[in-house]
């Protein structure tokens, strides 16, 4: 153990082993509680077979000093991915598919003799536009006659979620920022149309799931109620077939939502969108940055002005229709650069978990090297009330770079923004934008958007 | 009086790090002939089928997938400016 050594702040629920940074590299110590697990995953040929398939994240066996030696079977560097995100920021597909993930592992683990002892969403990430597991320590062998352990997690991270998602509204997504172990069963079987009741899958998996564990916490509970249960292999894969029957069988589609129907509404003409895109393209090459977080990017069409050119670009929304719309694409065209998730600037995702330190901020997890912030200035400003000094700070605790787009009060959207208020605005123009931008960035370019009255800006943060 | 720890026993072992619930464990108990048995009917189901399409389990389409909606391209400009919000 040296100094320099940090351990993941959220990495501590499980014995088996955690993470921990050494100079800057993340490592996980195996713990030699889990010899056994470990070296079946690898020897089974389950790792391997996980890997290529890219449903597990890669990691090789390092040579350094554990950081805590007693305890210590091995340290592994696992492979990084792009970004760390969470269920709360996915749109519909994303959490379907990191659920499908999970049940696709699952039936390899069973095939390969182990089984999954945990099915946290937080375990999956998007690496290259594919959901991919990051624990290692998550398989356990398999012990014929137990049920299986992670099905309470299942339901509340995957199934409850997506449940609610798909059958009651898009927005109860955000019941995984209130719950950090999974939405209550009790919940979802409360909050889910009575009808549901009746679908075999949901009914037995969230409604009578619930029911059982009201009926069974604290109280006493007679032998043979369960007469010498036997919860065999076929068994368990009948469960996670079940469950990934009810997961398949749950769909949404993007409609009615604030932006689904708007994107026929536009002041842009075809030149001027051409225009900013290739305004945008020109300040990405010259700055050439590592990566790039478009804040607002509907459905990511000048994420890939970036993405294209193989930067890696985070292409938040919060709309959920245009997160999925463009989570969609990715998936049709095999893009690796973009992650689209879903984020409300006004409120973005807090530090979260035991002592505030499992789940990060939005902010926590830059800062980006470039942030695009294109034709949202004035629903920050105007429609959030944020004056123009606190946008600039926000944005340059946000990255080092910012390509923002001036959107003037005499602009039709602004107008439209402004038609059922009152206009308390009055520092909200050009100048006033400039003059307070350029307290925290130095603008290096702006130019304006040919026909139309906005005006993009390349800006570099200052020095402290 | 038997608690729902004491059934569970000899289920429990050290590592085991989440509590599973004694609720989400009886229940799969209680569903398990049920699903075992739907899930080998399903087995023998897609075999039978193999018998007479020839085809491998692999080849025969799942008629569970997820239905994929058109989407909106968005590098397509007639759509307007996608971001104009």
């Amino acid at each position: 153990m040296t100094n320099s050594d940090s351990r993941v702040s959220a990495s501590f629920r499980d014995p088996s082993g955690f993470l921990f940074t050494r100079a800057g590299t993340l490592y996980r110590q195996v713990n030699q509680y889990y010899q056994a697990d470990y070296d079946l995953l690898m020897k089974s040929g389950l790792y391997a077979a996980l890997v290529k398939a890219g449903l597990l994240v890669r990691h090789s066996e390092a040579a350094v000093e554990a950081r805590q030696p007693a305890l210590a079977y091995k340290v592994i560097q696992p492979e990084l991915v792009q970004f760390i995100s969470y269920p709360y920021e996915w749109s519909f597909s994303q959490y379907k598919d990191a659920a499908l993930a999970t049940l696709a592992i699952q039936k390899r683990a069973l095939e390969a003799g182990m089984s999954l002892k945990d099915a946290s969403a937080y375990n999956i990430q998007f690496h290259r536009g594919k959901p991919v597991l990051i624990d290692t320590l998550s398989f356990e062998i398999f012990r014929e006659g137990e049920p299986w352990v992670a099905y309470r997690q299942f339901c509340q991270h995957f199934l409850a979620p997506l449940a609610l998602m798909a059958l009651k509204d898009i927005r109860l997504s955000q019941l995984m920022r209130v719950y950090i172990d999974g939405v209550p069963l009790d919940l979802a079987s409360q909050l889910l149309p009575g009808k549901t009741r009746f679908n075999f899958g949901l009914g037995v998996h969230i409604h009578q799931h619930a029911a059982a564990q009201k009926r069974y916490a604290g109280k006493e509970v007679k032998l043979e109620t369960a007469t010498n249960p036997r919860f065999n292999k076929m068994a368990m894969l009948g469960l996670v077939d079940s469950l990934e029957g009810v997961v398949k069988g749950l769909t949404w589609k993007p409609a009615g939502t604030e932006w689904a129907e708007y994107y026929d509404a536009t002041n842009y003409s075809d030149a001027a969108f051409e225009h900013k895109r290739e305004l945008v393209g020109k300040f990405v090459e010259r700055v050439q940055p590592k990566n790039v977080w478009d804040m607002g990017a509907n459905n990511g069409v000048f994420s890939r002005v970036a993405g294209d050119k193989g930067i890696f670009t985070l292409s938040w929304d919060i709309d959920p229709a245009a997160v999925e719309q463009n989570y969609r694409f990715v998936k049709e065209k095999k893009e690796e650069n973009i992650l689209p998730l879903v984020v409300d600037l006004t409120n973005p995702s807090p530090a979260l978990g035991w002592n505030n330190q499992e789940r990060q901020s939005l902010e926590q997890r830059g800062p980006a090297d470039m942030v695009l912030a294109l034709a949202v200035i004035h629903h920050l400003a105007i429609s959030n009330n944020v004056p123009l000094p606190q946008l600039a700070d926000y944005f340059a605790g946000l990255g080092s770079w910012l390509v923002i787009e001036f959107v003037p009060k005499s602009d039709s959207q602004v107008q439209r923004l402004l038609a059922s208020r009152k206009d308390i605005f009055t520092d909200y123009n050009q100048a006033t934008f400039e003059a307070v931008f350029s307290e925290n960035f130095t603008i290096h370019e702006s130019e304006a958007i040919r026909g139309s009255e906005r005006r993009l800006y390349l800006m570099e943060k200052r020095a402290e | 009086m038997k608690m729902p720890f004491e059934l569970l026993a000899p289920y429990l072992r050290p590592s085991l790090y989440l509590d599973p619930g004694s609720g989400s464990f009886l229940i799969q108990l209680l569903i398990a002939a049920l699903l075992g048995g739907a899930f080998a009917i399903k087995i023998y189901w897609k075999k039978i089928k193999v018998l007479f399409t020839g085809k491998k389990p692999e080849e025969v389409p799942t008629p569970t997938e997820p239905e994929v909606t058109p989407m909106v391209t968005p590098e397509d400009p007639a759509q307007g400016d996608q971001n104009d919000k």
